[in-house]
């Protein structure tokens, strides 16, 4: 049973983005990132996973805010959801992710949980959080996939060995604006788009994106090709606060008069990595957004789907979340 | 016991003489065993590196005051407490910190302030939200040393100098919000930061202000009047 | 007319509640104080062979080890504090102190143990089947008055029950009552319909930390309880002390809702450790910890069969359940559900059939309305569903069935002292608009269809028989002393304003004594089964009326004439004939300290309790005692009962619903304190809600795991998860056996909710029975997209 209590570690604080990448450099996979701290206490408390030296990212001033950027919006990755909940830029020209952000967990998370922890925390799959030695955690086996399992909030798509799926509110609408992450490391710098940042476990079962340990992602920009298009964000989950999604879906479109130019539909908790909804989009891009193309995209979203003993409904909530967000696609209300 | 142990899952078939290493609930123990004092039992097992390197930890001097007089702790890596000083309702308090303390923890036990309670520890229920630099948080899941040069605001900070009432907590007593009272000084802390940022909330915003605190006791309707009575008098008092 | 009853005041123990100054169990600190933590079973049900603590006891800092030995091992199936055999996952094995808690998880984490994994069964009716798991070597069965059994059902008695429908072998209890088979023949309507409750975890904020340290021979015990006085013999019994050694001291509790309603094991573990190590021994208990040493209410797999008339008239029932009881004890939830059922629909003809079988799952204990309120989760929508198909109204069929205060109780049927559901029912439905509302159920607007419901529940909601005491000062103040605990209704307080109200006190003059059994407190009820208000207010009154006698007395022998010539007023004992010839309180308190006797304590009544008698010793010679044993008349069962009514829009595609209105209506007597009451509807309806809509206990059926072990994951409400105003309403009929009519009330406000609701969700899917509770959103999803729900028939403890 969980006590609480964490292990000791060395507690590094730096304020600048070069120190903690020498940190990050000289711990390897021994050091943590710790962001808002969410998502790593709860770890560390746990002690199913522990560490020795964390690197605390609070203090690094550079790491902050929200800035026009290109003609698109780069936001520091240790910017909060709540400033990015009520960033009048963001909500603006990217109310999709401003809506995404407001949704996450509840208000005090948001005053210290970052979009940066936001992407990249790890997945709530009950088993591997209780500590079982399942593939993710380096075992050999998948607790939640087994017959009679409890996986009710476990992927319907992609699994492959582990079932676990992405937790994250944000995730689903920086793909669907298709952001770019940057990310560093002592080695420089690379920017990686969103839809390439999450993890298959079907490539590496142990982590959720495609960070090494020396890394750290330090921004996320929002392209100005999506600025001010036409957003649906929707989360079902059991309670309005702290739950994470059952399914959520994040959808972009950018309308030629009535129109749909182009489309980026994205769902989480579906599988372990935010999924395109490809067929989706293609059967909405060049028709006009009617009960009946939301109907033909609802459809389609679920094509290939994979339940488990417990989770068919995802099923039904994936094909009624995307026909909603074609038909009612809304843009995030003014603050 | 047909299905045990579980051979199906994993390699080798456990001795019967030690946990099985396969069943998922020898794991959680298992994974916090020291790798300082290694059994042959436990050696096949592939920690991952940093638990390894973590060792037995530590903990510094005894939880508050000079009471705890017994032996201390070694101190080993990762463990070593630093003093701080932390500005804690408009006092400078010098304390010593280890680095995987949380907030709450050192409010709780080594500055005397049990006034901010701990219901889950994992940011869950809201019970021990404080006020840095005005800004609701989960002081259980805030590590101390991230705080060393904020404003930290507890239940205890909102009194007046002669202990009068903070118009919240007045207002929560008056429309008689708490029940049990455990989650009321999170409760209370919200409301305050709330009213601070948006001193004319609708009830609706005064809703999602306090969302992050649970009430077991379901007491939600009262705690919202009180926020909205402790604004009607707040406004009162300025006009 | 009363000055004090039914009237708004500030209880005393609030404002420590908003200042943080308040304080619990966790919140106390001694010179030398060390931290204890437990290292708990990762197995559902094991043999310990060895435990190897050497290495965890070298660790600098560690102070001392407590073992199962070193604890007194309980009988039978009672929870053990601590064991080498655990049932389990997450019962205490061991424990170790620290000088601080990071030591002491590190220690813990270095204890090796030589486990051996044994049978366990996480579902009550595989282990009925033959050949199924047993929860405990000794059997799987719980059955009344013979203790644990090995009851196996057989292959034709699954065989018999058909299809999807709930098996009944041999039962544990049964009792019946009327003419069964002439009730069905007469019955133009059966129903038969099985049914799973989920059992649900208690989620109070506070995790039942303790702190114990040893002085001068007693024991201090700073405890997570609800009770005071009731829990102490029980908790003196854990620690293997007389009674009168421990000090208990409960003064605040952070919720309890049943699971802290008594002395539990894990409370006395502190207690054994600090005697053991000689140090002050505080045990903090982690919110996973909690979720499984919490207790849990028990869920239920039932099957119910009932006859209705053409008028709606219910002429026969046939309920059957199987309660997963966990390991251990347990709790009579079962026969509790039938007993409801005989009164809150008065069936012409009932039998009950049920069995209680062990699971390794937390042992479970008393949760708000227990029985009552999963059996009205049950049995409220098949209402419904025959209201349905008799065309008739919801709020109808239930007034046709509700109880009259004629209406009999249980296997025994026993009398009641009153009941009003048909007047909270009609109070209810006026005030709610219900026709209108009702009219409008089923409409759409795009995907969200509005939907109603109305629910009841009832919970039995007094006990008599315990001690009042009082005292009036020198100096003329009342000093209340109640022992009753402090779950954190207040009623400790409104039950108290009796006494005051008897002798005519003015309010702030009087002073309650409380939460520390070293402040003389007498022998009373526990804070537990809506009792708190009947039971206090008669020992109060029975106290108050003691005092009010001996100020009387002491007024004839000071001033002349009889007893009867005097009353009181203002604080003072005057003759009626001439209100001039008067003595204050005070004077009398000072004449009755140099009577002595029985009017200052010296000598007590015969029939009050030990405890009590201890209490009056501490205070006697200090003022005019009152103290009585609560012997006023009591003829039947005190009834609390309770209607809700709910108005929901549903979006079937998301599966998610809002809760558009919610009103209460309660059957608790006279209104004693009204803000009290209104929160008690309205927090007992947020309750409810989670009951029927949200709250999770999930067990991995594989391996014993519980998959619920943060608030995350169980689920209790938020602020955003039940509308932010609620109304109430009270019948306000006086109940007769209580001298100022009041009755209790707090647990049907939770089953009458939690029933509304899913009355709601299935009036929006056009009358659907789900069979289950909670309905939650994938079941809706399912529902509503026809596909199949994703546990077996009757399984239990999924996600």
């Amino acid at each position: 049973m969980m006590k609480d209590m964490m292990a000791g570690f060395e507690l590094f604080q730096p304020a600048d983005v070069e120190t903690a990448l020498e940190l990050l450099d000289r711990h390897g996979a021994a050091s943590w990132r710790l962001a808002g701290g969410y998502d790593s206490l709860d770890w560390l408390k746990n002690r199913s996973k522990q560490t020795r030296a964390v690197v605390d990212l609070e203090r690094i001033a550079e790491l902050r805010g929200i800035r026009e950027s290109g003609g698109g919006v780069e936001i520091g990755a240790l910017t909060t959801l709540t400033e990015i909940e009520t960033s009048q830029l963001i909500r603006e020209r990217y109310g999709l992710l401003a809506d995404a952000a407001r949704k996450v967990a509840s208000p005090q998370i948001r005053n210290a949980g970052s979009i940066g922890g936001n992407l990249c925390q790890d997945t709530r799959c009950w088993y591997y959080r209780y500590g079982v030695k399942c593939y993710r955690a380096g075992g050999n086996t998948c607790y939640a996939a087994a017959p009679e399992a409890m996986n009710r909030e476990h992927a319907i798509f992609e699994a492959s060995r582990c079932v676990a799926v992405t937790p994250s509110d944000c995730a689903p609408a920086v793909v669907a604006l298709d952001a770019e992450m940057v990310v560093r490391s002592r080695a420089g710098e690379r920017v990686i788009r969103a839809a390439d940042f999450f993890m298959p476990p079907s490539i590496d079962i142990r982590r959720m994106t495609v960070l090494e340990p020396e890394e750290l992602l330090v921004a996320v920009r929002l392209p100005a090709a999506w600025a001010g298009a036409s957003f649906y964000f929707e989360k079902v989950a059991d309670r309005n606060v702290w739950d994470f999604p059952l399914v959520n879906v994040a959808a972009a479109f950018r309308m030629d008069g009535a129109t749909v130019a182009d489309a980026r539909i994205v769902c989480g908790a579906v599988q372990c990595t935010p999924r395109r909804m490809a067929a989706a989009e293609r059967l909405v891009v060049g028709r006009p957004r009617t009960e009946q193309v939301a109907e033909s995209a609802g459809a389609a979203s679920a094509a290939g789907a994979e339940p488990l003993a417990f989770n068919a409904y995802k099923v039904s909530l994936v094909e009624n979340l995307v026909r909603r967000a074609v038909r009612g696609a809304q843009t995030s209300e003014p603050a | 016991m047909s299905e045990w142990p579980p051979t199906e899952v994993g390699g080798d078939t456990r001795a019967s003489s030690t946990i099985s290493e396969d069943a998922p609930w020898a794991l959680p123990m298992v994974s916090a065993i020291p790798a300082a004092q290694p059994s042959p039992s436990w050696s096949r097992r592939d920690f991952i590196k940093g638990i390894i390197a973590s060792g037995v930890t530590v903990s510094g001097l005894s939880y508050f005051g000079s009471g705890c007089s017994g032996a201390l702790p070694a101190q080993t890596v990762g463990g070593v407490e630093r003093l701080l000083s932390l500005s804690v309702n408009g006092q400078l308090r010098r304390v010593d910190v280890l680095p995987a303390e949380t907030l709450a923890m050192t409010l709780r036990y080594k500055l005397g302030l049990t006034g901010t309670k701990l219901g889950c520890d994992r940011a869950e229920c809201g019970a021990c939200t404080v006020l840095i630099d005005g800004v609701t948080h989960y002081s259980c899941s805030t590590l101390t040393h991230r705080v060393r040069d904020r404003e930290i605001t507890t239940i205890e900070g909102l009194e007046g100098p002669n202990g009068e009432l903070h118009p919240v907590q007045q207002a929560f007593v008056d429309e008689l919000s708490p029940q049990c009272g455990f989650c009321t000084p999170g409760q209370v802390m919200s409301a305050v930061a709330l009213l601070r940022r948006n001193p004319n909330p609708t009830r609706e915003e005064a809703r999602e202000a306090l969302a992050g605190n649970l009430c077991r006791c379901g007491a939600y309707h009262n705690y919202l009047n009180g926020v909205m009575r402790a604004a009607q008098s707040l406004g009162a008092r300025e006009a | 007319m009363a000055e004090l009853l039914g009237k708004d005041f500030t209880p005393p123990d609030i404002v420590g509640k908003v200042t943080g100054r308040a304080k619990y169990a966790e919140d106390f600190r001694r010179d030398g104080m060390v931290f204890c933590r437990l290292l708990t079973s990762p197995m559902p049900h094991a043999r310990v062979r060895n435990v190897d603590a050497r290495a965890a006891l070298a660790m600098p800092g560690v102070v001392g080890i407590l073992l199962p030995e070193d604890v007194p091992e309980q009988e039978g199936v009672a929870n053990n504090i601590l064991t080498y055999e655990p049932h389990f996952v997450g019962e205490p094995i061991l424990a170790i102190a620290a000088v601080d808690e990071t030591t002491a998880h590190n220690a813990i984490a270095a204890v090796r143990l030589d486990i051996e994994p044994l049978e366990f069964c996480v579902d009550p009716l595989e282990s009925l089947r033959p050949g199924g798991p047993n929860a405990r070597a000794g059997g799987n069965a719980l059955i009344p008055q013979e203790g644990l059994q090995e009851v196996k059902w057989t292959e034709e008695d699954f065989a018999a029950a058909g299809e999807g429908q709930l098996p009944m072998g041999r039962p544990g209890e049964e009792w019946s009552y009327g003419d069964l088979d002439a009730g069905f023949a007469a019955s133009t309507l059966v129903l038969d319909e099985s049914f799973v409750t989920a059992s649900t975890s208690h989620h109070s904020m506070e995790p039942r930390t303790a702190m114990a340290y040893w002085e001068g021979g007693k024991c201090y015990l700073h405890a997570s309880c609800q009770s005071q006085s009731n829990a102490l013999p029980g908790a003196a019994r854990l620690i293997g002390i007389a009674p009168e050694d421990l000090v208990f001291i409960a003064e605040y509790c952070g919720g309890g809702f049943g699971s802290k309603g008594g002395a539990y094991p894990l409370m006395a573990i502190p207690a054994h450790m600090s005697r053991k190590v000689g140090r002050p021994v505080l045990m903090r208990v982690s919110r996973a910890e909690e979720y499984v040493l919490g207790s849990a209410r028990p869920g239920f797999q039932g099957r119910i069969r009932l006859g209705f008339r053409p008028d709606g008239r219910i002429a026969a029932c046939d309920l059957s359940i199987i309660q997963e009881n966990g390991p251990n004890s347990g709790f009579g939830d079962l026969g509790a559900a039938a007993s409801a059922v005989s009164l809150v629909y008065t069936p012409q003809a009932m039998r009950y059939r049920g069995i209680s079988v062990l699971t390794n799952t937390p042992p479970r204990g008393a949760q708000r309305g227990p029985g009552q309120n999963q059996i009205h989760c049950a049995v409220e929508p098949l209402i419904d569903k025959a209201a349905r198909q008799l065309g008739l109204d919801p709020v109808a069929i239930r007034r046709i069935n509700a109880p009259t205060h004629e209406s009999l109780y249980g296997g025994n049927q026993s009398h009641i002292t009153s009941a009003y559901l048909r007047e909270a029912l009609e109070m209810g439905a006026e005030r709610f608009g219900w026709q209108e509302r009702r009219a409008r159920s089923g409409q759409r607007s795009g995907s969200k269809v509005r939907a109603v419901g109305v629910g009841q529940a009832f919970h039995s909601a007094g006990s008599s028989g315990f001690d009042g005491l009082v005292r009036i000062a020198p100096d003329g103040k009342l000093h209340i002393h109640t022992g009753v605990g402090n779950l954190g209704t207040y009623s400790y307080a409104s039950t108290s304003r009796v006494a005051a109200e008897v002798l005519r006190y003015d309010w702030a003059n009087c002073e309650i004594h409380r939460g520390d059994s070293s402040r003389g407190l007498p022998w009373n009820n526990g804070q537990f089964g809506s009792n708190t208000s009947y039971t206090m207010s008669r020992t109060n009154y029975a106290a108050a009326m003691d005092a009010l006698q001996k100020l009387k007395a002491i007024a004839a022998r000071e001033l002349g004439g009889n007893a009867n010539d005097y009353d009181v007023r203002d604080e003072a004992v005057f003759s009626r004939a001439n209100p001039s010839r008067r003595l204050t309180y005070a004077q009398a308190a000072r004449t009755a300290i140099q009577l002595g006797g029985r009017y200052s304590g010296m000598e007590t009544p015969q029939d009050i309790n030990p405890m009590t008698r201890r209490a009056v010793e501490s205070i006697a010679g200090t003022g005019l005692i009152g103290v009585a044993r609560d012997n006023l008349p009591q003829d039947g069962m005190v009834p609390a009962l309770a209607a809700g009514f709910i108005e929901i829009e549903l979006d079937v595609e998301t599966g998610l619903y809002e809760i558009l209105d919610y009103l209460g209506v309660a059957d608790c007597g006279l209104v004693m304190h009204p803000t009290s009451l209104a929160t008690q509807v309205r927090g007992g309806a947020v309750m409810g809600f989670g009951m029927a809509a949200a709250e999770r206990h999930v067990y991995d059926p594989r391996w014993g795991l519980p998959g619920a072990v943060g608030l995350h994951q169980a689920k209790p409400p938020s602020y955003l998860d039940v509308p932010s105003e609620m109304d109430w309403a009270a019948v306000d009929q006086a109940e007769p056996n209580n001298p100022v009519g009041v009755k209790g009330i707090g647990e049907p406000l939770m089953g009458c909710a939690a029933a509304a609701l899913l009355c709601a969700l299935s009036d929006a899917l056009g009358g659907h029975y789900f069979n289950r509770t909670p309905i939650v959103a994938d079941m809706i999803v399912n529902a509503a997209n026809g596909r199949p729900q994703a546990h077996r028939q009757l399984q239990v403890n999924t996600q």
